[in-house]
Order: C-alpha cells, then structure tokens, then sequence
C-alpha cells in the first residue's frame, strides 16, 4: 500500500465523539479544578497558619529582650545607639499586599466577579466583603455596589451594606478612592478611617435578587457552571424565563456544576410546556440520559427516549438504543427485546446494533 | 437540530489573537485531540474520553504558556502523543499477563468492510512495533503530518524521527506488500 492510501485509510479513523462526551470531558475537567482549587485553599491555610504561629514564636521571644529607653537625654541616646534595636520593633512598618484575597463577611453576602475586569473587578450586590488588594496601577482593582464605586490605591479594605440604602468602606491599610456614579463625586479614604456613603437605591433587596438572577447566565455562556450554578441557586427558581433557551441554559448549568438532578425539572418543563420546540427532543434525549446514566433511574428514562425518538429526527436512532438499554436495566426484559427487534427492522446496519443485541438479549 | 451542537448556545467565534481561554481552547481543538488519539491508539470511546480529559486538563494548568491558537495545535498533538504512548506501554505491559491480548474495533465509522479488515490487520502490527517506532509512523502516516512535525510530536530530533518512521515503514510494507 502506497503513502497516499494510508492517509486516506487514517481520515477514516474517527471516534464516535459526540457532544456528550465534550461535556462529560469538561464537567469532569471542572470537578477536578475545583478539587485542586480546594486542596490549594487547604495547603494555602495551613501553610498561612504555621507562618503565624512561627511569627507569634519569635515575636513572643523578640519581644522578651528588653526594649531601649525613649531617647530623652543624651546618655539615653548613647545608651540607644549602643544597643541594636529589637526586630520585633522594626517589624512594625505594615508590610505591602502581594496577593489578592476577598473574604465575605457573612453568609448572606452576595459578591460577583465583574468579567471584564479580569480578576480585578467584583460587585457586592448583598452582605459585606473584605479586600486585601496588591496594588497595580496598570490595572486597578474596583469593588461596585449598588451606585458607588470603590477603586483600590493598594490595600486593605471592607465593604459592607449597613441597610437597604447605606454603605460602609472601612480602610485598613493603604488608600482607596471612593465614587459615587450619580454625582461622580471621588473621595479618598486612607488607613484606619472609616466612610459612610448614602445608596441611592431605596430597595435594595429586589434590585440585588434581579442583578442575580440576570447575573448567572453570562457565567453559564462563558462556561463558568459552577459560579452560575451557585448564582443560580441563590436567586431561586424565579430567575429562569418559561422558554427554551433558558430552560437548556439552566439544565446546562445544573448538569455541568455537577447536580444532575436539578437539571431534571428544568428538561422535563421544555418537554412537557415547550413539545413543538425543536430543541424539545435534544431536551428529552438528554433528559433519559441524566436519568440513566447519571440518576440510576432507568424506569423513567424509558419515558424520555420514547420521547425523545418519537418526533424522528438525527437522534432517532441513539434514542431507541437508549430506550432498549434503559428497559433491560429497568428489568424489562420482554419490553427490551421488542424495542430491540424495532431497531434491528429500523436501521439494519446501525451504529449501536452491538450494544442494542447486548441490551435487548438478541445475542 | 443537529446533535453536534452544544445544548444551550452555539460555541462563539475564537479571536485570532490575543489571551487564550480554556472554553475557546477546547471547543476547538477537543474534536482534533479526540481523533488523533484515536488513530494513534486504534481504539475508541472509553480510552479515547480518558486521554482528551488528561491533555485537557494539563493545558487547564499550562494555559499561561500557551501562546496563540496556532502554537495550541502543536502543543496539544505533543501532549497527546506522550500520554497515548504511556497508555500503550501499560497495555503492552497488562498484556504480558494475559494469555491472547483482546483489541478493540478500529472506529472507522466511514470505511468499508475491506478497509475495516485492512485497519485490523494494520493494528494488530503497529500492536507488535516498539512504541516509538508505532507512534512515528502513525503520525507520518495516518495523521499526515509532515516529518518536523512527527519529531515535535514525539519530543525527538528529525533524524531520529525519519529513523523510526523507516523501521516501521519497512515491517508495514513488508506485511502489506500484497495489497
């Protein structure tokens, strides 16, 4: 065989690659991340707490030798000049921020990552959050709530909503400016002050649940599912629209994050209120497929690939196999075997005649 | 609808240029690294899944060095290269254990009964090659690449590449002189 006729023979070598297993690839991809993520969170703690109490170790002993007199009359100088400084002393200078951390100050907090920001940008929508920024002044960091905006000049900060029409930015370390958007008024606020700015919106609550609920769809289009599941789960049901599309988007969210089960009433909804849709059989088809492979609940998937292949259409096929599939696990046996014989009349030569004679006992 | 799409939106047009993402890297390139694995292993489905999740998952962590969409094909068809060939070592290791060494179906879901034979046979031989000498003529031969790219890919120099790709060239002609 010649060169050419081996590549040719090569392009024909392809996977059955479907799109459930680009998203099976990705949703595992992301479980591992945030295992990585968590064990770093982890190692970072510890590591953070050691570094602590090593510094409390040699402040307590530092701090033991005892300390020059203030340098009130000469001798005292000479005294001082003769006798190097204790560390614990020289130490007292705050020491420059050189990674970013946000802490939220309680459970209620609502904070999101602002996109175009780039990691530098957050909005707190609820609750309070604290800022440990290191500054650069290339790319500023912002913290948005509600109409003010606070842009850091290298620090450590908190931001906390006191009501529904109050704020509170209290500065530990550094500076930040501080910028209403309606007066567009800046202020600076340096270390150890404190600044209270009016909101000016009056209700604060539903505007911050509507910011949320319009908040988790950016991040499920960008892939984030995990940070959209969680913005999903805080602005409740309501935020999903009663059509297709985001029915498929919240299903998406709930499946990839890893909660397969919350994707559940999401996909029968678009099967059940939207059938004439023509995403509905890709809706039922991935509806039996949560409930086979990832639920163990093959009785119910029955239902969803009879859906599901009962419009026709390119996932027909895949759908009867299914649905052979979900009844023998279903202990169906006689049902799987007639489903079997249907696909073994429908497609002759199909792609899963091995595993639909495996499932429906026609070996 | 077709089933390739994605469930809720249709994955959006890549910039040329400019700071990759992970969600752009791999709508592009998955397909491509699933391929390729494919007709390097000569096997599909489960084995397949694995090594795209792997070489996705090391570019997840190597994002940053990773330049533009151009380099990321390189680079990815490296990686994959190197992960499948530590999957063959382990199934040429499990199969010193075992008594007849079982092979799954070539996934050529186009090719005719005759191909499918000949991919069979051809399998069965890159099965006995030295891995090294597998993976090069694969990449030569059935991927298309050309020889600079088949060293890159194999982490080799260009002679010790072409070297490879003629000690497996010469068994495989030898055995398919007929054909």
């Amino acid at each position: 065989m010649t060169e050419r006729s081996w590549s040719a023979l090569g392009r024909k070598i392809k996977p059955d690659w479907r799109p459930e297993h680009e998203r099976a690839v990705r949703a595992t991809i992301g479980r591992r991340r945030a295992r990585r993520r968590a064990l770093l969170s982890v190692t970072i703690g510890v590591s953070s707490a050691l570094a602590l109490i090593a510094m409390f170790a040699v402040a307590h002993f530092a701090l033991r030798v005892p300390l020059p007199a203030p340098a009130s009359t000469n001798s005292d100088l000479k005294t001082a000049a003769s006798t190097p400084a204790p560390k614990a002393v020289e130490t007292a200078a705050p020491k420059a921020v050189e990674t970013l951390t946000v802490t939220q100050l309680s459970p209620d907090t609502v904070l999101h990552p602002l996109p175009e920001w780039k990691g530098r940008g957050y909005e707190l929508l609820a609750g309070g959050a604290r800022f440990l920024v290191p500054h650069d002044a290339e790319h500023p960091f912002i913290v948005v709530a509600s109409d003010v905006v606070i842009e850091d000049l290298g620090t450590m900060f908190t931001v906390q909503y006191l009501g529904a029409d109050r704020l509170r930015i209290a500065v530990e370390q550094g500076r930040v400016g501080v910028r209403t958007r309606d007066t567009d008024t800046n202020t600076e606020v340096t270390a150890g002050a404190t600044m209270d700015v009016p909101t000016s919106a009056p209700n604060k609550k539903p505007a911050a649940a509507a910011a949320v609920s319009s908040s988790w769809r950016p991040l499920a289009e960008h892939g984030h599912y995990l940070e959209a599941h969680q913005a999903l789960r805080k602005a409740g049901p309501g935020a999903v629209r009663e059509d297709a599309a985001d029915l498929l988007m919240a299903a998406d969210t709930a499946r990839l994050s890893g909660h397969p089960a919350e994707a559940v009433p999401y996909l029968d909804r678009i099967v059940r209120s939207h059938g004439d849709d023509p995403r509905a059989p890709l809706a039922a088809f991935t509806l039996g497929r949560v409930l086979l492979d990832e639920l163990g609940r093959p009785g119910d998937a029955i239902g969803a690939f009879a859906r599901a292949r009962a419009r026709g259409g390119p996932l027909a096929e895949d759908a009867l196999a299914r649905e052979v599939e979900a009844a023998s696990r279903a202990g169906s046996p006689a049902r799987s075997h007639e489903l079997a014989l249907l696909y073994r009349q429908l497609y002759p030569n199909g792609r899963r005649a091995k595993a639909v004679s495996k499932f429906g006992g026609l070996d | 609808m077709s089933p390739h799409l994605r469930l809720a939106s249709p994955p959006r047009e890549l910039p040329a240029d400019g700071p990759l993402e992970f969600g752009e890297l791999f709508a592009r390139y998955n397909r491509y690294v699933a391929t390729l694995a494919a007709r390097l292993l000569g096997s599909g489905d489960a084995e397949v899944e694995d090594v795209v999740q792997d070489v996705f998952w090391l570019a997840s962590l190597r994002l940053p060095r990773i330049v533009d969409m151009v380099q990321a094909r390189g680079w990815l068809a490296t990686v994959t290269t190197r992960l499948v060939r530590r999957r063959l070592r382990r199934r040429r290791f499990r199969n010193l254990f075992h008594s007849t060494a079982s092979r799954d179906e070539v996934p050529a879901p186009g090719a005719t009964a005759e191909e499918r034979a000949v991919l069979s046979r051809l399998y069965e031989v890159l099965d006995g090659l030295p891995t090294n000498e597998r993976l090069a003529w694969s990449l030569r031969y059935l991927e298309g690449e050309p020889l600079d790219a088949v060293a890159a890919a194999c982490g080799c120099s260009l002679a010790t590449a072409k070297r490879r790709v003629s000690a497996a060239r010469s068994v495989i002609d030898e055995v398919f002189r007929d054909d």
